[in-house]
């Protein structure tokens, strides 16, 4: 397989943004509910904090908007003049279990990540690696949930019916 | 940044080619090859190598093994000596002004741009010499079960780094899982034209 580099690198923000503003989209449309490969379900949505990025070189502006959800509205109207989401903190549940997480469009960098709590003190007789072990389990949970609704959103993305799932974008972009 | 703090930073990485056999078997020497390497007698700038996921200062990997259950852990070490720019500053004049005497004292009013660059290199050096390098270090958790690297911070610096030096240590490509890169893994390589043909969506 033949990959040329600077189409990877060009192309990673491309896919990058339309997935974050999809995905604001999507999870306001549905309620969060998304479903793992294996169909388990989760919650998931953007919270709180929302960056917003439009135009290209020195033409090229950015939002940051911080409140609750409700008052989005700035991040709202950014999306509506064109703009699209640069950055956005996530937050993702399952049962009782809370993670949230800073993604960024262009490069996927996860920053920020808050896994549930997991308590450090070692019981006696406990293997010593266990805390290292849950942690990694909740780490990597929480990417499971972020590569479900990337492949949930590439399906719509490549599939024919982006057309229309565009359409659906730009009806809830003026809502 | 530590993995297991309540808060981390991630970029995660695929092994791009197959891990030989033979490799596993080697992890600890590949990485005392290439050990960090402390400097607070020295002056260097800056060093950096591995050392213990469970102590930064063990590059022997006393306190524990890189291995954890189907994980490999080391950590990225990383000591930077800097010289606060107002300290070399005035260390500079101090040290121009005393050259300029000695100068006059020789009948002579100039030092040459060469002689000031030389003067200081050496200020620079004398500094060094008695500044403590800052220690920093950043998590490395290998899963052996899918070959995904996560390191822990998300610095393009250090990232460049983290990058060179395990190619090196382990004769192995790592492919950033940027949104394109995750794309393709997710999708297989069938949708390569796809994603390389997909086009920015005007969404209004």
């Amino acid at each position: 397989m033949e990959i040329d580099l600077y189409t990877a690198e060009a192309q990673a923000p491309v896919l990058g943004q339309d997935f974050l503003t999809w995905l604001w989209f999507k999870s306001e449309k549905t309620g969060g509910v998304f479903y793992t490969e294996k169909r388990e379900a989760f919650v998931l949505f953007l919270e709180q904090r929302v960056s917003v990025q439009g135009g290209e070189g020195e033409s090229k502006e950015t939002a940051v908007v911080s409140g609750p959800m409700s008052e989005m509205r700035e991040a709202r109207i950014g999306l509506r003049n064109g703009k699209k989401v640069h950055q956005a903190k996530i937050r993702m549940e399952q049962d009782e279990n809370a993670w949230q997480v800073q993604l960024s469009a262009p490069d996927f960098a996860l920053s920020g990540l808050k896994t549930p709590k997991v308590d450090m003190k070692l019981e006696e007789g406990e293997d010593p690696d266990a805390r290292f072990l849950e942690k990694m389990y909740l780490v990597e949970k929480s990417l499971e949930f972020l590569d479900s609704v990337y492949l949930d959103f590439l399906r719509v993305r490549l599939g024919d019916g982006w057309k229309n799932e565009v359409a659906r974008v730009r009806a809830w972009m003026e809502e | 940044m530590g993995f297991l703090a309540a808060s981390t930073s991630i970029t995660r990485y695929r092994i791009v080619e197959e891990v030989p056999q033979e490799l596993w078997a080697e992890i600890l020497d590949r990485l005392l090859r290439n050990v960090f390497k402390d400097i607070d007698e020295g002056a260097e700038e800056r060093s950096f190598g591995w050392t213990c996921f469970d102590n930064m200062l063990d590059t022997a990997w006393q306190t524990a093994p890189p291995e954890k259950g189907e994980y490999l852990t080391f950590s990225l070490r990383l000591d930077t000596r800097r010289i606060p720019a107002a300290v070399l500053k005035k260390h500079c004049q101090i040290a121009l002004e005393q050259a300029l005497e000695h100068m006059k004292e020789q009948g002579k009013k100039f030092l040459s741009k060469e002689q000031k660059t030389e003067i200081k290199e050496q200020v620079t050096l004398r500094l060094r010499a008695r500044t403590l390098p800052i220690p920093a270090y950043f998590d490395v958790v290998w899963d052996t079960s899918k070959n995904l690297v996560y390191l822990g911070t998300t610095q393009a610096k250090i990232q460049e780094l983290f990058e060179e030096l395990f190619s090196q240590t382990f004769d192995l490509n790592l492919e950033p899982q940027n949104p394109f890169f995750k794309a393709l893994n997710l999708l297989g390589e069938e949708r390569l034209k796809d994603l390389e043909e997909a086009e920015s969506t005007v969404f209004v």
